[in-house]
């Protein structure tokens, strides 16, 4: 290695020191607008050959694209991504809310926990948090105003309501985090699923609190009858078979990802045709579809050249001996990781900020005697925190962009209840590993 | 794009920017349309499976030679309009030429891996391509797979190429109109995409937005 060394003149030969070379010049390069595929990709093949020598290193990398996107578990990403765009068309998010609604508004606040769950529902069938707090801007947002409700308070739930999304299966983020990990794609989607709901039941918990103190923020509705709360249930049947196909698959093993995504997909398509959507309107969302796919596919080849590089180089575990010999209990190292997330994601997009770090992190995680579903579920929870914090926080700009005549600082203050019901599961997550790890174990048996 | 107020040699960009876009739009269709066939293929394999106990021969084959289309087609069209993943913190505050030159910069490195790419993805093809090699279990023949890596990023390289000369373009006189170039968006307005995938062309009054 020392032979093919120093050929772009750095004159380090040491592996370790070109790792580290290239992660600041990587970042360097991210920081200066470059795209994140081309950082990590460029950085990958520089290192590589600085290694090994200009022939070997953009040898390895021209075969990288197109055998790592070639792999059939990364199939299930385009699957979901597609359900993510009909899921709208497929008209069930009025009746989602309806029912909601009818079952949960006689709680103090029940129109904010009924916009909860149903948010945590239309996230089952929807993974894209963005997505998510669109559609509910319009939905929910006038009928808590219409009620009386705080505008912050309306928004804010809204904004951090689409952030369950990414939890509750399906959900892509947590497929490309099983696939840069090399972990199972069907035990992150199962491991996913109570979070989500036990997030959703915090977020619920912490509206009726907030309602019981304040309750001219969010005034209280008439309970409805019980024949009306079961007359909303056929509406909301589609959810229900979603979920069903997609959980017991993957559970009972009678489908893999792929295909209870095709089928999933399927039947969401089929609504939406019922629901009368033009062929125009489906294929735009066949093009966003493809359009957003290649976005990550592209993230996640360029960001494998950059991993090949690392693994030659042996930073990962030089990080990883690093932080299993500092002298601090593993739970303290893992508060310190997440908080740097935190502050990472409050300049970075949620996606780009997992596959540029978990190659370093990951490893040294492990190393601590974490679970790696766990950990998925974490990173990805702290990533969704993320889309609702400042400055650039999307999911609120996102209900602003619907909502034009709810400020952006209103929306932002909005969020800070659910930012604290945040933090509160991702406390909870910590102290009982068990949430995770629970339904993943049982299906394995 | 308003050219009646372009008062510079974009026209050039205008032209090739109105070569590209179709290419791009069709490559991109294509890509979308392997998602939609893929889709009726996995929930037609669950069915034919589970149901009538006959899988479709070489359905694991088929979905990963197509992964290609998937992954590549929609790359030059995902540039266009924006949508690969970038931190625009620190650009997003730099106007004129100091923006341009990032801009140039940005380009620049782009073209350069994604020519590296091109190069050792052909290589990839064609060894591929003179060995004959196969899928393992229903021996589909891999190359026209492997063969869109070099074709797709073509097309990429193209896009990145229109990028440069517009950044050049402006770098020259910030204030002509800006052509052919991925203007830096705001978070509002990536917010705004979102919405507007989001609901399509389609847009019941659900509740009464005010816009």
């Amino acid at each position: 290695m020392s032979e093919a060394g120093s050929i772009l003149g750095i004159g380090f030969n040491d592996p370790f020191t070109v790792g580290l070379i290239g992660l600041a010049f990587m970042f360097v390069l991210v920081l200066s607008g470059v795209r994140v595929v081309f950082a990590a990709s460029i950085t990958g093949l520089l290192g590589l050959v600085e290694l090994l020598g200009w022939g070997p290193a953009a040898g390895i990398i021209g075969t990288i694209p197109h055998s790592k996107s070639s792999t059939y578990a990364l199939s299930v990403l385009p699957m979901f991504i597609f359900i993510g765009f009909l899921a709208f068309h497929a008209g069930i998010t009025q009746q989602l809310f309806n029912a909601a609604r009818k079952w949960l508004a006689w709680l103090p606040g029940g129109l904010a926990v009924a916009t909860v769950m149903a948010t945590a529902g239309f996230g089952a069938v929807s993974g894209a948090s963005t997505a998510t707090a669109a559609v509910f801007s319009r939905v929910a947002i006038p009928e808590m105003l219409k009620n009386g409700y705080d505008r912050k308070l309306a928004a804010g739930v809204v904004a951090a309501g689409g952030t369950l999304a990414s939890l509750i299966p399906p959900s892509a983020i947590l497929v490309i985090y099983a696939i840069i990990v090399e972990e199972s794609v069907g035990a992150l989607l199962l491991a996913g699923f109570l979070p989500g709901f036990v997030s959703a039941l915090i977020y619920g918990g912490i509206i009726v609190l907030w309602a019981l103190y304040r309750p001219k923020e969010a005034p209280a509705m008439e309970a409805s009858t019980w024949p009306e709360r079961f007359k909303s249930l056929p509406g909301v049947s589609p959810i229900i078979l979603v979920v069903a196909i997609i959980m017991s698959s993957i559970y009972y093993g009678w489908a893999t990802p792929t295909e209870a995504g095709a089928l999933g997909a399927t039947v969401v398509f089929l609504l939406a045709l019922f629901k009368g959507t033009r062929t125009k309107t489906i294929v735009q969302a066949l093009m966003e579809s493809a359009k957003l796919t290649a976005m990550i596919f592209s993230l996640i080849w360029g960001v494998l050249i950059f991993v090949r590089f690392l693994g030659f180089s042996g930073l990962p575990e030089a990080f990883t001996t690093w932080i299993t010999n500092l002298d601090a209990p593993p739970i303290v190292i893992m508060i310190c990781i997440l908080l740097a997330y935190a502050i990472l994601g409050m300049f970075m997009d949620a996606i780009g900020m997992l596959l540029l770090t978990l190659p370093v992190v990951y490893p040294a995680v492990m190393a601590l005697g974490y679970d790696s579903i766990w950990f998925g579920i974490i990173v990805v929870k702290m990533a969704e925190v993320c889309l609702i914090t400042p400055p650039i926080g999307l999911n609120c700009f996102v209900v602003n962009g619907v909502r034009p005549d709810i400020p952006l600082s209103d929306i932002f203050r909005g969020v800070g209840l659910f930012f604290i019901a945040d933090v509160v599961t991702i406390a909870l997550l910590l102290m009982f590993p068990e949430i995770v790890t629970w339904l993943p174990e049982l299906m394995r048996g | 794009m308003n050219d009646s107020t372009v008062k510079s040699n974009s026209g050039f960009i205008v032209t090739l920017d109105r070569l590209a876009t179709p290419i791009e739009n069709i490559a991109n269709f294509l890509a979308g349309l392997a998602i939609f066939i893929l889709m009726f293929m996995g929930a037609a394999q669950v069915i034919l499976r589970t149901v009538f106990n006959t899988p479709i021969a070489g359905y694991i084959d088929l979905v990963q030679l197509a992964m290609a289309s998937m992954a590549f087609l929609g790359a030059a069209y995902c540039q266009r309009l924006n949508a690969h993943i970038r931190m625009e913190l620190f650009v997003g505050t730099l106007k004129g030429r100091a923006l341009w030159a990032f801009e140039i910069f940005a380009t620049l490195a782009a073209l350069f891996i994604i020519a590296v790419l091109i190069l050792y993805g052909w290589d990839h093809f064609v060894r591929s391509y003179d060995s004959g090699d196969t899928t393992i279990d229903a021996e589909y023949i891999v190359w026209p797979s492997k063969l869109l890596v070099p074709v797709a990023f073509a097309l990429w390289f193209f896009r990145l190429t229109i990028q440069l000369v517009g950044s050049i373009n402006m770098f020259i006189n910030p204030e002509r109109e800006p052509v052919g170039i991925a203007k830096i968006q705001h978070v509002s307005e990536v917010a705004s995409d979102e919405i507007k995938e989001t609901f399509g062309t389609d847009m019941p009054d659900e509740g009464g937005i005010k816009s």
